[in-house]
């Protein structure tokens, strides 16, 4: 499982949810963001690389969807077992990322 | 100081290297540079492997990222399974745990001591014995009260105490300070400053970036392990005896890998926390330290105190409610996070499936639980409204911010556990010790049941959670039941 890379079905969820979480963060920022979310994801433990895995490729199928931006806010607005659980690790660790990193970032994601 | 001493798998020694030792340690934290210690002092020839890497106080910024992603297992990113998940963090790297955690030092509470040895029928076992080695440790990790005024984060906890009634304490750290020093001075007694150098110093062979893959077993003795080295190389490691100090969770993950059985990996016992972030007029947070002070008053079943809090941890403790709670962010400076851990009736697994490398853990919260985070949230909101927040954001989907006592109500009434972001860093109990082998893993001195020469003396070993941080009683228990293995082998004894 450690040879499995994640970037290809962890970034673009984790770059259209920061679109929604943090609409203003400047565009290097963000893809600096998703590149650490995915390395975290690389280097989860198997068992759970796998779970994680499993969801995200369901996620990455749905924004790929017309109005799947859409339906990804709506997913991450609520508390939906499996798929908000993934969400909720991905915006854990880039509004981490964002303010050790950029502590003055405004709550949109823009330079404060 | 960096690394000591020489990594006898250096490269350039062979290719598949094998070594041998009398006594090898399977870890550096509390437990595994205890044992080495006490070891390599009497003589003997001990060998410690590590699977992470050596890294000098400093090198990293305390509480960061960049510390997760040096010093922990998986960059800090770990969860026990279950309805809530429990995430949890474990260290790996020289000193395990020691050199990542807040520093605070509890001793083991005599009630729980004696429980212990009355429920696990723990021969032996004298808690004025381990109040003694309690005292050892303490002068040996220079155990004290932190100098100067404590942090504004921790001012604010005993002054919502005070104002309550409700009992409180400074926590002493294992911390040295140089004269006259402040409280953010203090330099980490941990186990790479305190017990690694000196067993080190005394004979001991320590050699990091060395996973343990498995242990050989024949019959009823631990014959060698395999270990892969980080830079690919395989090797072995010969010897008489082995003590296995992983943690909660590797121990009994390693112990599986090897073909152990019995009452492995099937106890796990945590302390469940559950935080919030609470905003004060003044500037509060302090990105470097964490507040010294905790509120007992409901202890044992539950525990206030606060987090590291520096401006990523803030907003990750407001994500739960990101759509609401994100434009305080912007108030980091006047935020901090603070904890509400409780003594869970709760039990968990940690279990090796064969072609994985690390072991699926679970822990499942009893319903007492969930009511006991439901009241240790909503009295920790209240604690932090009396000592002056104006403002408590509770980290939970669907949670409302909370800025005064009437708004308790609706927190409570938006509660669900399962919604509730439940983390712990106190994991044990995995191999827990006694002589009911009914219930128990290993022995009444940390020697696995079934075994001649295959011993476990971590935190695992705890028959249960202690209700306070266990590191104290991880070290107590350590040197105890290392001292017991030497004075069995001199009197060629073996007990138990």
């Amino acid at each position: 499982m450690r040879s499995v890379r994640s970037h290809l079905i962890v970034s673009p969820v984790a770059h259209d949810l920061l679109l929604i979480d943090l609409p203003a963060l400047p565009v290097d920022r963000r893809h600096e963001v998703v590149t650490f979310a995915c390395r975290r994801i690389d280097h989860l433990p198997t068992p759970t690389k796998v779970g994680v895995l499993a969801v995200a490729v369901v996620l990455r199928c749905l924004i790929a969807a017309p109005g799947g931006r859409r339906v990804l806010g709506l997913l991450a607005a609520r508390p939906v077992p499996l798929l908000g659980e993934y969400l909720r690790l991905l915006r854990s660790l880039t509004a981490a990322y964002v303010w050790e990193h950029w502590p003055a970032t405004a709550p949109d994601g823009g330079r404060a | 100081m960096s690394a000591p001493g020489t990594d006898p798998f250096a490269a350039g020694t062979r290719s598949d290297p094998v070594i041998d030792a009398e006594v090898l340690v399977i870890g550096s934290g509390a437990g595994g540079a205890t044992t080495a210690v006490v070891l390599a002092e009497a003589g003997v020839d001990v060998l410690v492997l590590e699977e992470g890497t050596w890294v000098d106080q400093g090198e990293v910024t305390p509480y960061s990222l960049d510390q997760m992603d040096h010093q922990y297992r998986s960059g800090g990113v770990t969860v026990a399974f279950g309805l809530p998940s429990v995430a949890y963090t474990e260290g790996r790297c020289a000193g395990g745990g020691t050199e990542v955690n807040s520093g605070l030092y509890r001793r083991p509470p005599v009630d729980v001591l004696e429980r212990w040895r009355h429920d696990a029928r723990i021969v032996d076992f004298d808690p004025d014995h381990l109040a003694g080695l309690a005292d050892r440790v303490e002068a040996d990790l220079s155990v004290g009260p932190v100098p100067g005024a404590p942090t504004a984060a921790s001012e604010a906890l005993r002054r919502g105490a005070e104002r309550l009634g409700w009992i409180h304490d400074e926590i002493p750290r294992w911390m040295a300070y140089a004269p006259g020093a402040n409280a953010d001075e203090g330099v980490r007694q941990s186990m790479t400053r305190t017990y690694l150098p000196r067993a080190v110093a005394a004979g001991a062979r320590l050699a990091t970036g060395c996973r343990v893959d498995r242990i050989e077993m024949q019959g009823r003795r631990a014959r060698r392990a395999w270990v892969t080295l980080d830079d690919g190389r395989r090797g072995c490691v010969r010897f008489r005896h082995v003590f296995v100090c992983g943690g909660a969770i590797q121990t009994p993950a390693l112990l599986q890998r090897s073909g152990v059985r019995g009452n492995i990996g099937s106890n796990l016992a945590v302390h469940p926390t559950v935080k919030l972030a609470a905003r004060f007029p003044e500037h509060i947070n302090d990105p470097t330290e964490v507040p010294v002070h905790q509120v007992k008053e409901f202890a044992p079943d539950l525990s206030f105190g606060g987090s590291a809090s520096n401006p990523g941890l803030v907003a990750l403790a407001l994500t739960d409610q990101w759509a609401t709670f994100a434009p305080a962010v912007r108030d980091w400076e006047r935020m901090s996070v603070y904890y509400a851990a409780i003594t869970s009736e709760g039990r968990g697994s940690v279990r090796s499936i064969p072609g994985f490398r690390d072991p699926v853990v679970t822990y499942r919260l009893s319903g007492s639980d969930r009511e006991l985070l439901r009241s240790g949230l909503a009295r920790l909101a209240l604690l932090a409204l009396t000592a002056g927040a104006d403002t408590v954001f509770p980290s939970f989907r669907g949670a409302p911010a909370v800025h005064d006592r009437a708004d308790l109500a609706d927190m409570n009434a938006a509660w669900s556990a399962a919604r509730a972001s439940v983390m712990t860093v106190h994991l044990c109990s995995t191999v827990p010790m006694g002589e009911d082998r009914a219930t128990c893993g290993a022995n009444s001195f940390g020697r696995v049941h079934g075994y001649r020469n295959l011993w476990v003396n971590d935190a695992s070993l705890l028959p249960s959670a202690p209700g306070v941080n266990p590191q104290g009683t991880v070290m107590a228990f350590a040197l105890r039941n290392a001292e017991i293995f030497l004075a069995d082998e001199a009197n060629g004894a073996t007990r138990g």
